[in-house]
């Protein structure tokens, strides 16, 4: 009889087989250790160079870095992160998703709170919040015991929550304090603006003026739609740099698909694009394949390239042939669909986009609107940036519209593998 | 004296109590001259009020043990006048005021039960239905259906063979609850307000009943005016011949109440009629409302002055639309200001007055731009908006009227640079307006969207919503529309450097502005459009070096 540690025994052979330790793969880039997000990330020597630059300078600068769902912004603002504290250290780095319902000052008074753990001040801070610190403040208070009237015992209480009255001053003791200690400068970077909405985004990038002209480095991020868009040209000045992340090339794609294959695989090290041997266990035309599929998104890059492996495990081979990956991509858009869980009105639009092909502000007629239930581009909009978020669908790189298409992946049924 | 109990004690109630012992001496004395009783009520119209209300029903039961009349029915036959003494009274607080009749009229039925007096029982029922009819307290769609119940009743008694001229009263009274019924289908009720308006006027004939007649012409009147069924045009001609009609016997000088109110329907049928020369019915409904502020003084009828000063600024903006003359939304403004000083708030006539003065300054807003104009219409419209019970026919076109203020509103706050409130509202109404009925606001709101973002500098929102408000427009047939919207989609493409599709787009817009007859805004567009080509040959030329 198979046992459940059999079967995980199975599960690890087959990946084996495939010549991996493990599925590189993963959507999230802040599950990534710093040794590892070095070797996979690729290309953007560009934009990491403007990015540098500014640090040449001892003047405090900000960097908003825009660009759609799923462009790598994120693993860009770690790699950024990570590059500095190698390279200068005296210089504090830190890292936060902005939490929901969270201003700006708090949510980096939180950040840099936490790059300081041996900073009792820090901690304090951190705990008021509520947010759990390695030691625990306590508050203590003397307390007459019992009925004996003799004697006394020191009681503890806990300390009550409050959220920082001035977070904005807060910051700025905070700052103080660690500039004492990194006397090359504090970077504060602040990801995910971009999933929160728009109109609180705006809020707060209006409120926290005083707060990124002050004296930390300050990253962001966000895509198009949900800030630069929205921003005054004024606030939009607040940015020392602008930088858009755009989709990557084939040949980057390509690189990076070996880099990626190379942190996990058993006795190959080959990491020459001539060589077939670098994409192993992909043959160089199924590498290819899937990384025209991945459209230079890196996030869909790796939800496909996880699938595919994932597929290609379960079928117990060790290369992947064209069948294997056609069978892997088949399985994509199911696993896709699951995940993002969309609702009736969401399902109807993209069933009517992959009907249509593509839908564009531009074109689109007030009878199709009508047919789905709308009579503007605007009010499904948000559900098609749904579909983008989910890999259910794509925006096409069109400056003068906002055009969107169904990702070319096979259905769940037999039918021939779509040209990407 | 100790006190009995915790409830109100007697002493507590004796004002009340000699009020209304003073009130049945002087109407035996007056014996049912109505104007005389008026007179009683309108010189101790201080002591009607809240405490009269919650003592009335310990009045009742210590006339009805005491030895102040003889017989109980007595009791209840002086309640029964003392309430519709009170519903007829135009003075004091018209809210409480029908809340005593009320009060008086179910203390009466106590008494007048339908087995052992049956007239007087379906004769309550009648007046009950009339002061649930013009209720102000409570839900108003309730209050209705309370009236359309009570004058059922009245009618199982009064039997056109029995009492044909009760009958009659009541059809006509079962009329005016159907036409103001607000649960139901409207057109129905209206159908079947004229049927028992058109009943009772077959025993209410000009010769035998007169005046009977006239309100019966009156009433048939006004649900002419609001029908829904049949053609519009000829329905408010119908009614406009039963006024005159009503007009013939309630003369100023005979029936001044029945002259006014006849009056201030006349204007209104005027005011909506579609036959005839637009002007030519304005200056009608003018002369017709003017005529019953005659009677409808501030002082002698103050709801009926609101209600009719509220009506003539209506009609003030209706001229105001065609001679463009500031002045006459000025005072229509002030008309409406002044008729809500008096409105009950939560009374139709408050709300349609708030709507009114909404409409009124959002008017005057597009032609002084002043943002203090546009905060008012909107706040206007907001009150109005949470007076309104949501069975209220007239709430849909609120809701409409409410985003679309929203949307100039927030264009206006982009403009004048508090773009993060104006954002918000534009976004707001073009939220509303994406599932209401009204497609022409929604594409105004879209345009003003495009507009703010433009304003803003976000180019790729506001192309997003020029084309929008394009489409819409090009759906709806608007020229204007469709003018502006190319101008703005032109101009947004060329300024992002898309200067093919920009010049194309503003080539349209040049073409629309050109159809529609407005010469000046074309060669603007024009100049903008010339401007965007010599960019484009430029580079072109930079290119071919």
């Amino acid at each position: 009889m198979t046992t459940a540690d059999d079967i995980f025994d199975q599960s690890g052979n087959n990946i084996q087989q495939l010549g991996l330790r493990e599925i590189p793969f993963t959507e999230s880039p802040t599950d990534l250790q710093s040794e590892t997000l070095q070797y996979i990330f690729t290309g953007r020597e560009n934009e990491l160079r403007q990015v540098f630059n500014l640090f040449q300078s001892r003047e405090r600068r900000r960097v908003l870095v825009y660009g759609r769902l799923g462009i790598g912004k994120s693993a860009f603002l770690l790699e950024v992160l990570s590059v500095l504290r190698r390279k200068r250290k005296d210089m504090l780095t830190t890292y936060i998703s902005l939490p929901a319902n969270l201003d700006l000052p708090t949510t980096a008074l939180i950040a840099l709170a936490r790059a300081m753990p041996d900073d009792e001040w820090a901690q304090r801070q951190l705990y008021q919040m509520g947010i759990p610190t390695d030691k625990v403040q306590k508050e203590r208070s003397a307390e007459i015991s019992g009925s004996l009237g003799i004697g006394g015992k020191l009681g503890e209480k806990d300390l009550p929550i409050t959220k920082p009255l001035y977070p904005t001053v807060s910051l700025d003791t905070l700052l103080d304090r660690a500039q004492k200690k990194y006397p090359q400068g504090v970077v504060i970077a602040i990801d995910d603006l971009d999933k929160q909405n728009p109109s609180v985004v705006r809020q707060l990038m209006h409120d926290a003026q005083g707060m990124l002209k002050g004296r930390a480095w300050f990253m962001l991020t966000g895509h198009p739609m949900g800030i630069t868009g929205d921003l005054l040209t004024s606030e939009r000045g607040l940015f020392d740099l602008q930088l858009k992340l755009e989709e990557l090339d084939f040949p980057t794609t390509y690189q990076m698909l070996i880099n990626y294959l190379n942190s996990t695989r058993i006795n190959n090290d080959c990491n020459d694009p001539s060589d077939p041997r670098s994409v192993l266990p992909f043959l160089p035309e199924t590498a290819q394949r899937f990384c025209k599929a991945s459209f230079g998104k890196p996030r869909l890059f790796n939800r496909l390239g996880n699938t595919i492996l994932s597929t290609a495990a379960d079928l117990q081979v060790p290369l992947i042939t064209s069948e294997v990956l056609f069978q892997g991509l088949r399985a994509a858009t199911p696993k896709l669909l699951q995940k993002a869980a969309l609702d009736l009105q969401e399902e109807r639009v993209r069933m009517f986009l992959q009907q249509r092909g593509s839908l564009s502000d531009e074109t689109i007629t007030i009878e199709d609107l009508e047919q789905l239930g709308f009579r503007s581009f605007s009010d499904i909009l948000p559900i098609l940036e749904r579909l983008e978020q989910a890999d259910l669908a794509h925006q096409l790189n069109q400056d003068d519209a906002k055009v969107f298409a169904p990702l070319p992946l096979p259905p769940a049924t037999d039918e021939p593998l779509p040209e990407a | 004296m100790g006190k009995k109990g915790f409830g109100q004690s007697v002493a507590s109630t004796r004002k009340e109590k000699n009020f209304m012992r003073s009130f049945i001496k002087y109407a035996i004395k007056a014996k049912g001259n109505e104007t005389q009783i008026q007179d009683f009520l309108k010189s101790n119209k201080a002591k009607l009020n809240e405490s009269l209300l919650d003592a009335l029903p310990l009045v009742f039961k210590t006339f009805l043990t005491g030895d102040f009349c003889d017989e109980r029915e007595e009791v209840a036959q002086f309640f029964l006048i003392f309430g519709y003494t009170i519903r007829q009274f135009p003075l004091g607080d018209r809210m409480l005021n029908i809340e005593l009749a009320i009060a008086a009229y179910k203390l009466a039925l106590e008494i007048y039960i339908r087995e052992a007096f049956p007239q007087d029982w379906a004769a309550t029922q009648n007046n009950l239905g009339a002061a649930y009819c013009e209720r102000l307290r409570g839900e108003r769609a309730e209050n209705l259906e309370k009236a359309i119940a009570t004058y059922e009743l009245a009618l199982q008694v009064r039997t056109r063979k029995a009492f044909p001229q009760d009958w009659a009263m009541s059809q006509n009274n079962l009329g005016a609850a159907y036409n103001y019924r607000l649960r139901g289908e409207r057109a129905e009720n209206l159908e079947k307000a004229i049927t028992t308006y058109e009943l009772a006027i077959q025993v209410y004939t000009r010769e035998a009943f007169p005046q009977d007649w006239a309100m019966s012409q009156n009433n048939l009147g006004n649900a002419y005016r609001d029908r829904l069924r049949g053609e519009r045009a000829e329905n408010i001609e119908k009614a406009t011949a039963a006024f005159e009609l009503a007009l013939q016997v309630y003369t100023r000088e005979a029936f001044p109440q029945g002259w006014a109110a006849t009056k201030q329907n006349l204007g209104a049928a005027y005011y909506n009629r579609l036959r005839g020369e637009r002007a030519e019915n304005l200056e009608k409904a003018t002369a017709a409302f003017e005529l019953a502020l005659q009677v409808y003084t501030r002082e002698a009828c103050p709801q009926d002055w609101a209600s009719t000063k509220s009506n003539l600024a209506e009609v003030l903006m209706a001229v105001a639309l065609i001679t463009d003359n500031p002045d006459q939304l000025n005072i229509a403004v002030t008309f409406l200001q002044s008729a809500l000083e008096i409105a009950s708030p939560g009374s139709p006539y408050f709300i349609d007055a708030q709507y009114c003065l909404g409409n009124a300054l959002s008017r005057r807003y597009e032609n002084n731009h002043n943002p203090s104009d546009l905060q008012k219409a909107l706040q206007a419209y907001k009150i109005a908006l949470d007076a309104i019970s949501p069975e209220h026919y007239d709430r849909k076109q609120i809701w409409q009227a409410l985003p679309s203020t929203q949307s100039i509103l927030g264009s206006r706050l982009v403009r004048d640079g508090q773009w993060q409130e104006g954002l918000q509202l534009l976004l707001n109404s073009v939220n509303q307006l994406s599932t209401s009925d009204n497609p022409l606001a929604h594409a105004n709101a879209l345009f003003l969207t495009g507009r703010a973002h433009e304003t803003l500098s976000d180019w790729d929102n506001a192309r997003l919503y020029y084309r929008d408000a394009l489409r819409l427009y090009k759906h709806l047939q608007n020229q204007p529309g469709i003018a502006k919207s190319h101008t703005g989609l032109g101009g947004v493409l060329v300024s992002q450097g898309h200067l093919e599709k920009g010049i194309s787009e503003l080539a349209k817009a040049q073409e629309s502005y050109h159809q529609l007859e407005q010469p000046e805004k074309a060669a603007e567009v024009e100049s903008l459009r010339l401007a965007a080509q010599k960019v484009m040959e430029s580079q072109m030329i930079e290119a071919y070096v």
